[in-house]
């Protein structure tokens, strides 16, 4: 079994944080996670991995509804980033908006990253499939 | 030899009123009348002979026949021939030559008697001019004559006359069936009163009667009558008679037409106007005079500077000089005007270059239908889908708020207590119970956020008060104390202390607090921070301007969350995102509004604008 480097969440939501991390312990074994409470700190780290030569976190989870710089602003200014690897982006959102979904869609035909749409709480059994389908992308 | 004219010998002679000239057997003047010297003038160097020889060369043949006749004793008839006077040119003389005899009826001679006769005869063709001429009128106009001569009781018509009357040639007509002719009734009543009175006060008449010819044909004449008198003495009458039946029914069906058209045009739910060249009208209907509110006459020549306000007639004019110009019709152009009085009115107006019967333009038809009430309730349209619109996008924000809100704290309930059923270890359980009574509490300060903002919306009937705005910002200074002491900010309040504003006091409260509150607490770290506040007033409302030199707003990027619930800029503490939503919710229901400018790193300016009439 390959082991997932990095991962990355970005959300305002303390527990949310929480959730993910205790989550992701029980299902897969990684070297890191590095947490952004809003979009654009998330950008910035990225923007200096690069410039630094190192890898972008394989696997995103991301929130919608941040302040300073929300969910969509952060993959707008993503997808123009110059990373070559596909990254798996999981939108994680609290909204059931029928746009919202739709909105995601846009994005997932504008880049070659993998975007998945989940709606809080994320279960064990979806964060299964996450890191699974980060797996194969492997 | 020579002979002396003795026109002294016999004075009477010389005394006669027509030229006359006695001569003897030898053509030697005896005596000559002064009128023949005055106007034919004498030589006595010549003898009469060589006279008229001289004077009138082309009748001394005649002449001398008629001296030679009457010195045979024969008496010639007078005769007239044209000569040509003193002056040359032509004229008419009229001669008698008879023998003169001395007591014993002996032939002494002869006697010439001349009269210049050119008036007579030119009054003569002037006369059979006349008649002729006046037969053609008469034959053209169809205007007959009748003479009637009392003494004789005789009617006579001329014949076109009898032709109106489609009677022969022949006919002979007395002022009995004169009269029958008229239309039975009234026509002949009126032809009866009219002669009676033309005989017995001599007065005249002129009139249009229904007659009814010989082959009973109903027709239409205008007969005139004209009594004549000789010395105060009644002696008949002459009168005209003008077949006008052709011009009655020409008239009568132009006036049909007329009517027909005035009817159509009176009745069309439309304004219709024909103006001349310089925009006068010329032309208007009903709903024109109706819409301007004066009559049809008092309307006719006066143009729109004359009935509509100056800038609205200048529209129009220019309007109605592009189709005079183009000789392009404008066909439903939706147009405001606007009366003296100030009434606005919308119309659909069409105008028509109008041309004569050469294609040149003499005017424009006009027609302008009232769309005001349409105009009205497409406007009151607008507004309702405006409301709706706004209402929509609220209920829809307002929705997208509480499900996203509500569900974040739910879904973390949910996920907690999912990790809790499974959690063995005791000190982690603590830890989920601690995280569960967090967003609980959340939960909680969400749905009393939420619960405000409802409130907000449905009351709407809150009353308005002035408020006295100074003592606002004093208390709200005071309770900001600590927060200005720890951003080390300065307010300075400019506002008189005689500055109102209308509003609902705990909205206004809470407006000014947020605002204030924001400015203080976005300043810039390591800056004098200040905070000015001061006010304007404009038509509709009353403006506080609340600015600072913190921080700033990307405006550009934000404009869309500035006032959405839970939307901070800034990652700080004291940013609850919820301050401006609830705010922005009171000012539209105040009906007042916002406007923000800002510049990042470079301060804000927040306008409230309360609404001084609604």
């Amino acid at each position: 079994m390959k082991m997932t480097k990095t991962i990355c969440i970005i959300d305002d939501d303390a527990i949310t944080i929480f959730g993910i991390k205790k989550l992701l312990n029980a299902v897969i074994s990684f070297n890191e996670i590095k947490t952004f409470i809003n979009g654009k700190l998330a950008i910035e780290e990225f923007q200096k991995l690069l410039l630094e030569g190192k890898a972008i976190p394989e696997i995103i989870f991301l929130d919608l509804n941040m302040p300073i710089m929300d969910g969509w602003e952060f993959l707008e200014e993503f997808i123009k980033l110059d990373i070559k690897e596909t990254i798996i982006i999981n939108i994680v959102t609290s909204s059931i908006n029928k746009e919202d979904r739709e909105r995601s869609e846009f994005y997932k035909c504008r880049t070659h990253h993998f975007i998945t749409y989940n709606t809080k709480p994320l279960s064990k059994e979806e964060i299964q499939k996450i890191t699974n389908a980060a797996k194969q992308q492997n | 030899m020579e002979h002396q004219v003795k026109y002294t010998t016999n004075y009477l002679i010389k005394q006669l009123p027509k030229a006359t000239v006695y001569i003897n057997l030898n053509y030697e003047i005896i005596h000559i009348s002064d009128s023949w010297i005055a106007n034919f003038g004498v030589s006595s160097n010549y003898k009469f002979d060589t006279l008229i020889q001289k004077r009138f060369p082309n009748l001394t043949h005649k002449w001398k026949k008629e001296i030679n006749n009457a010195f045979l004793g024969i008496k010639n008839s007078a005769s007239i021939d044209e000569y040509f006077n003193k002056k040359k040119s032509p004229s008419w003389l009229e001669w008698i030559i008879i023998p003169w005899f001395d007591e014993k009826e002996n032939i002494v001679g002869a006697i010439i008697q001349l009269e210049d006769v050119s008036e007579k005869i030119c009054n003569k063709k002037k006369l059979e001019k006349l008649e002729i001429l006046s037969n053609v009128k008469s034959e053209i106009s169809k205007v007959g004559s009748w003479e009637y001569n009392a003494l004789t009781d005789k009617l006579i018509w001329s014949e076109m006359t009898k032709k109106i009357h489609q009677v022969p040639s022949n006919y002979i007509p007395n002022i009995q069936n004169a009269i029958d002719f008229y239309k039975p009734g009234e026509n002949q009543q009126r032809i009866s009163e009219y002669v009676k009175k033309g005989i017995t006060k001599g007065e005249h008449w002129n009139d249009k009667f229904q007659v009814i010819t010989a082959k009973g044909k109903e027709i239409w004449v205008v007969a005139t009558g004209k009594p004549l008198f000789d010395n105060h003495q009644y002696i008949g009458m002459i009168g005209s008679f003008q077949d006008i039946t052709e011009d009655v029914k020409s008239q009568q069906k132009t006036k049909e037409n007329e009517l027909l058209l005035r009817t159509l045009i009176d009745n069309l739910p439309l304004n219709v106007f024909i103006k001349d060249l310089d925009s006068r009208k010329i032309l208007v209907n009903k709903s024109e005079c109706e819409y301007l509110g004066l009559s049809n006459d008092e309307l006719i020549g006066k143009n729109d500077f004359d009935l509509f306000e100056r800038h609205s007639a200048k529209i129009s004019r220019e309007e109605d000089l592009k189709v005079i110009e183009s000789l392009q019709p404008v066909i439903g152009k939706e147009t405001v005007c606007v009366k003296k009085d100030g009434t606005k009115t919308s119309f659909l107006t069409s105008k028509i270059p109008l041309l004569n019967e050469f294609q040149e333009v003499v005017g424009i038809v006009g027609f302008s239908l009232n769309i005001n009430s349409i105009k009205q309730k497409e406007e009151e349209l607008k507004k309702l889908i405006n409301i709706s619109s706004i209402q929509n996008k609220k209920l829809l924000n307002f929705a997208h708020i509480v499900s996203h809100n509500l569900r974040s704290h739910t879904a973390n309930f949910s996920m907690l207590l999912g990790f809790l059923i499974k959690e063995k270890d005791d000190v982690e359980r603590e830890n989920l119970l601690k995280m569960l009574i967090t967003s609980s509490d959340n939960l909680l300060e969400t749905i009393d956020n939420l619960n405000e903002v409802v409130e907000i919306n449905t009351n709407q009937n809150l009353i308005k008060k002035s408020i006295h705005v100074n003592s606002k910002i004093n208390s709200i200074q005071k309770s900001l104390k600590s927060l200005i002491k720890n951003k080390d900010a300065t307010i300075l309040n400019f506002i008189p202390d005689d500055f109102f504003v209308k509003g609902i006091p705990s909205y206004v409260d809470n407006i000014l607090l947020n605002i204030i509150s924001n400015a203080v607490k976005f300043a810039k770290p390591n800056k004098n921070h200040v905070v000015e506040i001061s006010s304007e007033k404009d038509k509709n409302y009353s403006i506080i301007i609340v600015k600072d030199n913190g921080i700033g707003i990307d405006l550009e990027k934000n404009k869309n969350k500035i006032f959405g619930m839970y939307k901070t800029f800034h990652q700080r503490d004291d940013s609850r995102g919820v301050g401006l939503y609830i705010s922005k919710n009171q000012i539209d229901t105040m009906k007042g509004k916002f406007i923000i400018k800002s510049k990042v790193d470079f301060g804000t300016t927040f306008k409230i604008y309360f609404n001084e009439n609604d």
